[in-house]
């Protein structure tokens, strides 16, 4: 469905990506792991095209949409839950859903989409014309879950979804997008929590400094990788070696 | 008996714009038919300023963009719509200079007005399609230094507006009927526009940029778009103005101007119609009693001096207090709604206000 080959990407003068190649696959669910300043947003940022790649392919369906805009990757069904719940803090619950599906203007379709949003998050009926901003963190991360589903998404990428969230709220979002898996959604997932992100997932990628570590399933992730060292440093100086 | 719940629905789902609409048009037919000159003048000039404040908002209060060019619109408005709708005799008597084929121009009032409009939008088009590209403070400031150009213009152009002397001789066209006539249509529009589909992305484009590109909203074109249509709305405003106030020079449409109209927007609350009405009303209202005092004061004797100016700093006081109490304005960034006791749902404090930022 989606593939990223060969993919650089920079701010400025630093380069943050160093070709990474990547695939997702219809239904399928995949992890994107590593470190802070690993690449894992800045990838996602590439695939929807809020930032230009210096070099390197997207496909989507066959399609080039390496330098294409944010709103066409939208329309081609790409959708982002971007990290720190992004959620519009001044406008109402019904206003950011009504944001999400913006796309799709047929009335009909908007109303069956709002019901099935309130039956995965009963809360946000609750709360739908409250402003986004006095929900909690949780419930704006479920906002902005729903958000991005509004616009019926073929590939939903979602930007560390469990980050800052109390353990039963990560609980609860961890269990969602398992189901949103079982519906048949397509997932790419990043997340700093690799342990948790490996339950749930078909297979992963370990990026380290902007290139790709490993791919595979979390089995042989587990095995072949020192996930703990990945993460706080292990004692060889080159501290997320796989061992072979 | 389908039809008064039909009613009492729309009542419901509209109920912001009846709040506004009802108070707004009974007050105006209540003066019409007991007001004194002095009283039907100061509506009929809230009536003007409500459509130039609302076409502020427009932009401003859906983009968080600090619209510095606001009143230049207004400003060519006016001067379009007059030099449209005067007689040739009245025009070459008025501006010595003005070009002959301008000269000979006239069209009725209305779609003089309208013209005038639709020429401040043109400006507006062409600056705003570099200008909307740009964020933060560099767009606030090449907004302001938009504003300086157009007023040099308008100060050097005497083929045009007779330079920085008094352009005059406009009909008196505008009175409390066609002011009141306009203000509903330009709140009718300004509610629509905000709860549109392009509203709505735009306040999505100010509350986070990023966000708001990474769901598909093209910020450049939602902003492009809000900034021309205020321009036509404030020139028409102009237009209007223009026609009421029968004479004026380029000084009626510069920082002070400016000042006004922002106070009138902020002190309400940018962010929506409600508050943008609350403020005009409430400016208006503070203006005309400050000027009284003032005018009391000087003819008095009461000082051995006199005071001037003590309006514009009264009002500078007031709006410093009021964003210091409520940075949001008064009404804050969520429209009053019947019933009117939902206030606990406002983000006054909270993440995510509507503050005075220039995004």
């Amino acid at each position: 469905m989606l593939t990223v080959q060969n993919l650089y990407a920079s701010y400025g003068a630093i380069t943050a990506l160093h070709g990474v190649s990547l695939e997702v696959a219809e239904g399928e669910i995949v992890a994107l792991l590593g470190i802070n300043g690993a690449g894992k947003s800045t990838t996602l940022k590439s695939i929807t095209g809020v930032l230009r790649p210096v070099r390197g392919s997207i496909t989507f369906l066959g399609e080039e949409i390496a330098n294409k805009s944010p709103e066409s990757t939208v329309k081609k069904g790409i959708s982002l839950v971007p990290e720190g719940r992004d959620i519009f803090g001044s406008l109402t619950v019904e206003e950011n859903l009504r944001l999400g599906a913006f796309a799709n203007r047929d009335r009909a379709r908007y109303k069956t989409d709002l019901d099935e949003m309130f039956q995965l998050f009963p809360i946000l009926k609750e709360r739908f014309h409250q402003a986004g901003g006095l929900l909690s963190g949780g419930e704006q991360q479920m906002l902005a879950i729903a958000r991005a589903l509004m616009s019926r998404p073929k590939l939903l990428m979602l930007d560390e979804p469990s980050l800052g969230l109390s353990p039963t709220m990560t609980d609860q979002i961890f269990e969602l997008i398992s189901g949103l898996h079982e519906r048949g959604t397509t997932i790419l997932l990043v997340e700093q929590n690799a342990e948790r992100a490996l339950e749930i997932v078909d297979r992963a990628y370990l990026l380290t400094t902007g290139s790709l570590e490993f791919s595979g399933t979390p089995d042989e992730l587990r095995r072949k990788v020192d996930i703990a060292s990945v993460y706080f440093g292990g004692e060889d100086d080159d501290h997320c070696e796989v061992q072979l | 008996m389908r039809l008064p719940e039909k009613i009492s629905a729309l009542l419901k789902r509209r109920s912001t714009l009846f709040l506004l609409l009802v108070p707004l048009i009974a007050v105006g037919f209540v003066l019409q038919a007991v007001g004194t000159p002095l009283i039907l003048n100061i509506y009929t000039y809230f009536c003007v300023n409500l459509m130039i404040v609302l076409a502020l908002q427009m932009f401003m209060g859906n983009s968080g963009i600090l619209a510095w060019t606001h009143v230049a619109w207004v400003g060519i408005g006016a001067y379009a719509s007059g030099i449209l709708s005067m007689a040739p005799m009245v025009k070459s008597l008025g501006v010595p200079n003005m070009y002959p084929h301008l000269v000979e121009l006239q069209l009725p009032v209305v779609p003089a007005i309208l013209l005038g409009g639709v020429v401040a939008a043109i400006v507006a088009a062409i600056i705003g399609w570099p200008l909307m590209r740009l964020s933060n403070a560099v767009g606030v400031i090449t907004l302001f230094a938009t504003l300086i150009v157009v007023h040099v213009v308008m100060t050097q152009w005497d083929n045009v507006t007779n330079g920085p002397r008094t352009f005059f001789g406009l009909q008196e066209f505008t009175r409390l009927p066609q002011a009141l006539v306009g203000a509903i249509l330009v709140l009718l529009l300004a509610h629509w526009y905000r709860e549109s589909s392009l509203g709505l992305r735009l306040r999505a484009a100010r509350d986070d940029r990023f966000a708001a590109m990474a769901i598909g909203v093209s910020v450049v074109q939602v902003r492009y778009v809000a900034f021309v249509l205020s321009a036509l709305i404030a020139g028409i405003g102009g237009g209007v103005w223009a026609h009421f106030i029968t004479s004026f020079s380029p000084k009626a449409f510069y920082i002070t101007e400016t000042f006004l109209l922002l106070t009138m927007l902020v002190i309400g609350g940018q962010g929506s119609i409600s508050g943008a009405f609350t403020g005009t009303a409430l400016v208006t209202v503070a203006r005309e009693v400050l000027r009284q005092v003032e005018s009391g004061m000087n003819n008095s004797g009461m000082f051995s001096f006199e005071v001037y100016g003590l309006t514009e700093l009264v009002m500078a006081v007031l709006m410093v207090i009021v964003l210091i109490w409520r940075p949001s304005g008064i009404i804050g960034g969520q429209e009053i709604t019947w019933p009117l006791l939902k206030r606990k749902n406002r983000p006054d404090d909270g993440p995510g206000t509507d503050v005075v930022e220039p995004a």
